[in-house]
């Protein structure tokens, strides 16, 4: 009776199965840019057993950024065969892991956007920008909302990415948004940096 | 040989997590099988595993819920390289009182066990140090792996395990910490797949030295209108792309 719980597990399954190509495989702006949804983000949830998430609360579904004049539906992201995350395929859309933490749970939310596509910026173009303070809206399924703050960002290599400080389980709420920094790699075909956006819920007074 | 008090092997370990000394396969530990080895952190992961961990999801080994360590909280997170048989650890707990205690060489474990179930012990790892309430243990260990607990079958609990197994099925493995106070577990999670490696969220069209600096521009320009005339221009990016 609670799709959410579902949901998460064959997210996860479908990540796992999916080899979504990551968009800056093949450098070919026009069929990554293509109007195909994810994979992922258009699975039906099917039934799935056992979950330890039975008290999971409802996933995100939009998140806004004030002061990037930011704001976007989000969609679902799995882990894509090589084991990284997936990215969304359409760099105007922002995605969330739907195996990670959700808004008003434990661990981390993790939103992820594209800085550019082959032509021109992408969604998260501008979150490089946010520094400590910035405020990031997330609006979940069922309504509910969390106002988050900024509290620090980090650029990490793509080489030797530190998975738990980005992806690890946090025991409160938290939330993280990544996109990509530094260099860009034109034989790998892909940046070799990724900026990721600490923020925590705002503390009511 | 349950005791609260350290047993060689855990002197051991525990000197190994502090000092980055590396042990010999097999150097004080009981047992026949050879045990695992402290190692640097591969370049590598063929995948990645986060633990929340809590005081309500304890069970004892009869397979009855039991009582954590009230208000504690843990997070394990696990990078495997399957292909190396290496597992490296970050554990960080809060709340969580030694002494530690338990059968194996170490109270810190991996259980082969669903949610709500018991299970064997088929990790053991250094268990958290610190001052204060937070207490963290992190290293890198290469197997064959052993836990110091003799199984059902006279064997170590750890012996014939393989990281792959997590990887097949990771829900059906879940970590834990006891203590004096808390034997069954202080605190307690399932493990869930988490990314390996970085996130390809760009394809290079605002790179420099992309070729077409009028798309720089053009992009900055954009990004400033965003910013200053609201949602507009990024609503109808995203129109156009969905």
């Amino acid at each position: 009776m609670r799709p959410a719980s579902r949901r998460i597990v064959t997210a996860l399954a479908v990540g796992l199965l999916a080899s979504l190509t990551a968009c800056a495989g093949d450098g070919s702006g026009a069929d990554l840019s293509a109007p195909g949804p994810s994979a992922s983000a258009e699975s039906p949830p099917a039934s799935a057993d056992a979950t330890p998430l039975a008290a999971a609360p409802a996933p995100p579904a939009r998140v806004r950024i004030p002061r990037l004049g930011l704001a976007e539906d989000l969609v679902d992201l799995g882990i894509a065969a090589t084991g990284e995350l997936e990215v969304p395929a359409d760099p105007a859309r922002v995605g969330w892991f739907a195996g990670g933490g959700r808004p008003g749970g434990p661990g981390p939310t993790v939103l992820v956007g594209h800085l550019d596509s082959a032509t021109g910026p992408a969604v998260f173009a501008r979150v490089p920008d946010l520094v400590p303070g910035d405020e990031i809206r997330v609006r979940s399924a069922d309504g509910g909302r969390v106002v988050y703050v900024v509290t620090r960002v980090a650029d990490f290599p793509q080489q030797g990415f530190p998975t738990e400080a980005v992806f690890g389980s946090t025991p409160t709420d938290s939330l993280r948004l990544i996109t990509c920094t530094g260099p860009y790699d034109r034989a790998a075909g892909r940046y070799t940096e990724n900026r990721v956006v600490y923020a925590e819920p705002h503390s009511v007074p | 040989m349950p005791s609260p008090s350290r047993t060689p092997s855990q002197r051991l370990l525990a000197a190994a997590a502090a000092g980055g000394l590396t042990v010999a396969a097999g150097v004080g530990l009981a047992g026949p099988a050879a045990a695992e080895t402290e190692v640097d952190r591969p370049s590598s992961f063929t995948s990645a595993f986060t633990v929340n961990a809590t005081p309500d999801t304890i069970i004892d080994t009869e397979g009855n819920p039991a009582e954590g360590a009230p208000g504690a909280t843990g997070t394990f997170t696990f990078m495997i390289n399957s292909d190396e048989e290496i597992i490296c650890y970050e554990i960080t707990t809060t709340g969580v009182e030694p002494p530690y205690e338990s059968p194996a060489k170490t109270a810190t474990h991996v259980h082969e066990a669903n949610a709500g179930e018991g299970g064997p012990p088929r990790l053991a790892f250094p268990n958290p140090t610190g001052s204060g309430d937070t207490r963290t243990s992190s290293g890198c260990l290469q197997g064959p792996f052993t836990t110091g607990l003799e199984g059902e079958d006279g064997a170590d609990t750890g012996e014939g395990f393989s990281l792959a197994q997590i990887e097949a099925n990771p829900a059906g493995f879940s970590a834990d910490t006891h203590t004096a106070e808390f034997p069954a577990g202080a605190v307690r999670g399932q493990l869930t797949a988490i990314p390996v490696g970085g996130v390809d969220t760009g394809m290079g069209g605002m790179a420099a030295g992309n070729g077409d600096q009028a798309w720089v521009a053009a992009g900055t320009a954009a990004a400033g209108l965003a910013a200053v005339g609201g949602l507009l221009v990024w609503r109808r990016r995203a129109s156009a792309g969905a």
